[in-house]
Parts: structure tokens; sequence; C-alpha cells
């Protein structure tokens, strides 16, 4: 009996798992593209779930462990427990929360290793964690993989702003967001593929602890599907408050900039999974957009808020292991134990939601950021329109005037006035 | 410990990766623009976009392990 109900709670902390996953890293491809324009947040946030949902399945190749050899498993080391797993999983569920309320864009699978750490501790003791595996494959790559990032945005973003430097009257750096589209969906395919995994090992770990699948299984189709629509699901959910702290937050981003910083995530990601040497696409991403950032001339970064984020993601991984060593202290009780855990994190997770909701509402800031973002005519934009006479400023456009919903001129809400002239909504 | 040589192979790669599909883009678009419009920069404009097709394409082969086994 008791196992049965430990499955069942692992099943449905992993799959919450899985949709946090998935709006916490929504961002990561969709955040410049939604900035610049390149797509409506409703059109980015539908390409990302969807390219989740079919790398999902797209990838045969499950993760063996779980933890990733920071827990010494197996012959000689510890036996990880279907009570630890979810233990561990709380920690990771109610770390990726409290990041998410505060717009932080944190590595979800170092809070799954943080959880883990945390209840395999308490669980079996600190000899059972491999520290050596900890620096190296998670505290190293922290500095060197938004480091490397930023590089390679730095350097794509000055040779593309080098390359289209303009020559006459024209400038043809609107035509980066088409580019756009197709650099942030890679990040989103390659995104399905790698972290459905975690998920779906995740489970196939515990069904095969609790003796409903034999040992060495392949996940069942059952399992592969619901982690497919579970992060899906969150994607589409969309995490607004991070897609606003990369869209916005560090620094504002041009289609030069975005399509550069998108096409750096793209290769740094693509070559650290097939070259063997392992990189957070988190940070990656963060990494990609300061280098973007500071590839502009002119351009700020808000380093306060770049220090914020560095900050989490040092901080993600021992506090993920803190709260999932003390669910595993709970766990520990036995059943009494996991329902309190279950009703605590629930209840955790419900308070993070609620409090959410007292601060401005996410769709409306998302709204925002694609109001400003979009709402900039450019240079040429302004001509077309004063050529017309339909745009009546004292300079005659020279400078491009940024448009508020609520202070729209007359002339954009004119009858007939094309699509294009009026902020998007 | 971390495997220095493995890590300074991915970042030159994508240094390399990124800067080349991020040229061929830029100098697409920078073609498009040319003023008058000549067929040559049109044909060199939509070469380089065909370029960075490929390109993607090579990122979805990499990505769908299916593919290259």
């Amino acid at each position: 009996m008791e196992i049965a109900l430990l499955v069942v709670l692992v099943i449905v902390v992993a799959l919450f798992f899985d949709f946090t996953n998935g709006f916490h890293d929504t961002a990561n491809a969709m955040a410049t593209p939604i900035a610049t324009g390149a797509m409506t947040p409703r059109v980015a946030v539908t390409v990302a779930a969807v390219l989740n949902l079919v790398g999902a399945f797209l990838s045969t190749e499950v993760a063996k462990t779980v933890s990733g050899g920071i827990i010494r498993e197996g012959d000689g080391g510890v036996q990880i427990s279907p009570a630890m797993i979810f233990a561990g999983l709380i920690g990771a569920v109610v770390w990726n929360m409290i990041t998410w309320l505060r717009g932080l864009p944190s590595s979800s699978s170092h809070a799954l290793f943080g959880g883990l750490i945390g209840a395999a501790v308490v669980g079996a003791g600190v000899a059972s964690v491999d520290f050596g595996v900890v620096l190296s494959k998670v505290v190293l790559p922290a500095l060197l993989a938004p480091l490397t990032a930023a590089v390679v945005a730095y350097t794509a973003t000055r040779l593309a702003y080098a390359i289209t430097r303009r020559q006459g009257e024209r400038s043809e750096r609107g035509g980066f967001r088409y580019g756009q589209v197709f650099t942030s969906s890679l990040v989103s395919l390659a995104h399905g593929t790698n972290d459905a995994q975690k998920t779906m090992g995740v489970i196939t770990l515990t069904l095969i602890a609790g003796g409903f699948l034999s040992a060495g299984a392949e996940p069942p189709f059952w399992v592969i599907t619901v982690c497919a629509l579970a992060i899906a699901l969150g994607t589409y959910t969309g995490g607004w408050r991070i897609i606003k702290t990369l869209g916005g937050g560090l620094t504002e981003v041009k289609p030069t900039q975005g399509f550069s910083a998108e096409a750096s995530t793209t290769a740094t990601i693509l070559a650290s999974s097939h070259l063997g040497f392992a990189l957070s696409t988190t940070q990656v991403s963060s990494g990609s957009i300061i280098g973007a950032g500071l590839g502009r001339r002119g351009a700020k970064i808000q380093w306060g808020t770049a220090g914020k984020i560095v900050a989490a993601w040092f901080v993600t991984l021992p506090a993920s292991a803190a709260v999932g060593a003390v669910a595993a202290l709970v766990a520990s009780l036995g059943t009494p134990g996991l329902v309190v855990d279950a009703v605590v994190g629930a209840a955790v997770v419900g308070g993070i939601f609620l409090l959410s909701r007292r601060t401005p509402p996410e769709q409306q800031t998302a709204m925002e950021v694609d109001v400003a973002a979009t709402s900039v005519l450019s240079r040429r934009r302004v001509r077309r329109l004063a050529r017309r006479g339909s745009l009546d400023t004292p300079a005659g456009g020279v400078e491009a005037p940024l448009l508020h919903l609520d202070d729209r001129p007359p002339a954009a809400v004119a009858p007939g006035a094309p699509d294009d002239e009026e902020p998007r909504r | 410990m971390i495997d220095w040589s493995a890590f300074l192979l991915v970042a030159l790669v994508a240094l390399v990766a990124a800067s080349a599909l991020v040229s061929l883009y830029s100098v697409g678009l920078r073609l498009l623009a040319t003023e008058p419009r000549t067929t040559p920069a049109t044909a060199g404009a939509w070469a380089c976009f065909g370029l960075c097709a490929v390109g993607v394409l090579a990122g979805i082969w990499l990505i769908v392990p299916a593919l290259h086994g």
C-alpha cells in the first residue's frame, strides 16, 4: 500500500516539476523574440510549447542516471529510494517556484540535483554525495557557461553591427526579426529533447524501484506522453516574470542583438551537448543576452539585475538541497510523513501562486514588454507616416516617438490606418 | 575535475558557428539593402540566407538523435 502511494506521489510531483521546468525555461528561447517584436507573446509561447512537445517525443536516448553521477549510486554506493526522490523533487519544485516569483532565471536541472543531494545527505549520509562532481558539473560550469556565451554573443553582435552599418538612408536591421524566429525555435526544440528526459528518467526510476517495471526498462509510452504534455503545458503557460527579466530587465534588446544572442545560445548549447561539456541552457541564454547588450554601443546593462541572477545560480543548489533535506527528514517518518510533505509542499506552491497574483498580473507585465518593444516606430515607418501626413510630430518624425496605449496620437486610431502603425496588443 | 580541452573545444566551436551564422545573415541583409538594387546583389543575399537555412537544418540534425544515430 505504502509503496503504491509513494509511487503515485512521486509521479504527481515529478510531473509538476516538469511543468515548472517548462514555464521556467520558456524565457530562454522566447524572451528576446518577444522583446523585439519578432513574435507576439502568444505566438511565441505557442511555438515554444509545440516544439517542446515534439522534442520530448523525438529523443530516444534516456538519461541513465537522474543525478548525473553527483550521488554515488549503484554497487557499493547508496540505493536511491523513492522516498528520497520524492523529497528531492519537493526541494526542486519549491525552489523553482521561489525563483519564478522573483523573476530569476535559474537552472531547473540544478534545482533537481540540489533537491536530490539534500535528500541523499539526510537519507544516506554526507559520504553519498560526490562533491568533486558537484564542483566540476555544477559550480564551475555556472561560471563558464555565461562567460562563454557572453563572449560568443558579444563577438556575434559586433560582427552583425559592423556588417550592417548604415550606408545610406535605409536600415536593414529590422530583417533580423525574421532570423530570430528560426534561432529561438531551435533553442526550444533542443530544450524539449533534453529537459523532458529528466522527468521521464525520474518516473521510470521510481517505477523500477517500486517493482512496477523490470530493472533497465525503457520508459513506457504513457510516461513519455504525460511528460511531454506537462512540459509543453508549462511552456505555454509562460513564465512571464522571467521573460520580462531576460527580455528587458537585463538590457534593452534590439532585433540585431536578439538574433545574435539567440544564434549564440543555439551554437553554444549544441556544441556543449555534442562535444561532451554540459552547460546549463538557462545560464548560456542569460550570458548571451548580456554579451549582446555589451556589443551594442550605447546599450546599458542592468548589472544589479545580472548580479541577482548570478547569485540565484549559486544559491539554487544549496537552497533546494536544504528544502530536499527537510522533506527527506519528514518523509523518513513513514506514510504520515509523506502525506505531511505532500500537503506542505502543495501549500507552499499555492501560497507562492497567490503571492504572485498580488503583484501586477503576469499577462499585463508581458503585454507591457510587448507594447514597449513594438510601439517604437522605426525611422522608416515614421518617414512613411510623415510623408502621408498622418503623423504630426514637431520634429517631422526625426526622433522616433514612443507611443503608449494611453496616449496614442489621433492618427493612429483614425479609421483606415494600416495595422502596423498601431502598437500591437 | 574539469576537462579544459573539452571546454575550449566547445567554446571555439560555438564562437565560430555563431559568428558564421550571424555574419552570413548580416551580409544577406546588407546585400538586400543595396541601392539601387542589382540582380547579383539580390542573388548573393538569397545565397547567404540559403546557407543560413543549411545551418538551421544542421542544428535540427544535431538535435534529433534519430537522424544521426
